[in-house]
């Protein structure tokens, strides 16, 4: 390799060390400014309060969006959740990951509405399978077969459609672990399940979803 | 089950990233001899990225402000009430303090005037023992009952 080569590898290695490194450093930034606001909540400082709510509210709302599946209820579950914050924030231990007690609340104030209001729906959201009735069947109607350069946009809708039909157990490990992006221990974590119970939640909500897409949606791509 | 069945039953969690390092090896030295598995884990792997890409709903802007404004409040109810509850307790400790130090001051000062006060095992010294216990206990107890039921209305509130 001649010098202008060897100048090029070191440019494209140096600028993807800084890249990495930068990267590491907004990663410590923002732990640093969350433990810094989460000690400032549990001092009682309300501006704390409202940075943690602005920094976590599309996050938490979709997560209870997926649990309640009714804007309505997740909007409602948001509100106790935020004011059970502030309730409990002096009982939260800082050692622990603000963000798994924080989802760890709200699970709990879900798996709670979900059992008040509809306790059927914490086991099967599917109809009586007895009746013949899958969770295909009760897809929106998909008369015309898929067709290729769909927009994305409609296949994440259907995903989500499909997503929804899945038991309320399989619907929150997925969207924890694919959209809150959290790792395996901090699923555990929330759940209050053990590692291996997450994975095997984990890996059969995938098979289930993936069963349901492929029945409804032959041959379309799900990217 | 056979080798290849185990690497299958791994593929959905190896597209999940929840791999442990020794399955994930034992999954990558399979992949090298086994196309269809591989096959398998793209699919497995578009479908993970389908789900990652799914778009974010977001709370309408009412809701979150009206969710601000009531958590800024109860955060404010239950700092005061903190406060409140080390100020009593602050107040309890120092009156039990004043209390008995009070019984040897008395007597101290007034030169043994007060003899019913002293410090003895008697009869005087029982008698007002559980006079001031029976005082303090029944004015601990209205405190606890007007706590919970602020608590409770405020629940309801």
């Amino acid at each position: 390799m001649d010098m202008t080569g060897n100048a090029t590898v070191y440019g494209v290695m140096t600028r993807g060390i800084a890249g990495r490194d930068g990267a590491a450093a907004t990663y410590w930034e923002g732990r640093v400014a969350l433990d810094s606001d989460v000690a400032q909540l549990r001092r009682g400082d309300l501006d704390a309060l409202s940075t943690l709510l602005t920094r976590y509210q599309n996050r938490l709302y979709r997560y209870l969006l997926r649990m309640a599946r009714q804007p309505a209820e997740a909007e409602d579950l948001f509100q106790q959740t935020w004011l059970r914050v502030a309730e409990k924030i002096q009982h939260y231990d800082p050692r622990r990951s603000f963000e798994a007690w924080l989802f760890t609340l709200a699970r709990n104030l879900a798996i709670d509405h979900l059992r008040r209001i509809r306790p059927e729906s914490l086991d099967e959201p599917i109809g009586d399978a007895a009746q013949g009735e899958t969770a295909a069947t009760r897809l929106p109607s998909h008369d015309r077969p898929p067709i290729e350069g769909i927009l994305q946009r409609e296949r994440s809708q259907r995903l989500g459609v499909v997503l929804e039909m899945l038991p309320v157990v399989q619907r929150e490990v997925l969207t924890l672990r694919f959209e809150e992006e959290m790792k395996i221990e901090e699923i555990a974590e929330v759940l209050g399940a053990p590692l291996s119970t997450v994975k095997t939640r984990l890996r059969r909500a995938l098979e289930r979803l993936r069963v349901i897409l492929e029945t409804s949606y032959p041959g379309e791509n799900w990217q | 089950m056979n080798e290849h069945e185990k690497i299958r039953a791994l593929l959905s969690l190896a597209a999940a990233d929840v791999l442990e390092p020794s399955e994930e090896k034992q999954l990558m030295d399979h992949l090298r001899t086994c196309d269809s598995c591989g096959v398998e884990l793209e699919k497995w792997k578009l479908l993970a990225g389908g789900l990652r890409r799914l778009p974010t709903p977001q709370p309408r802007s009412i809701v979150v402000e009206r969710a601000r404004a009531q958590a800024q409040i109860r955060l404010t109810e239950e700092i005061e009430h903190c406060w409140n509850r080390t100020v009593i307790i602050g107040l309890l400790l120092f009156a039990w303090i004043l209390t008995l130090l009070s019984w040897p001051l008395v007597r101290l000062f007034t030169g043994g005037l007060l003899g019913m006060l002293d410090p003895r095992f008697n009869h005087a010294w029982i008698v007002f023992g559980v006079f001031t216990t029976t005082v303090w206990l029944a004015g601990g107890a209205a405190a606890v009952l007007l706590s919970l039921q602020q608590r409770r209305e405020r629940r309801l509130a």
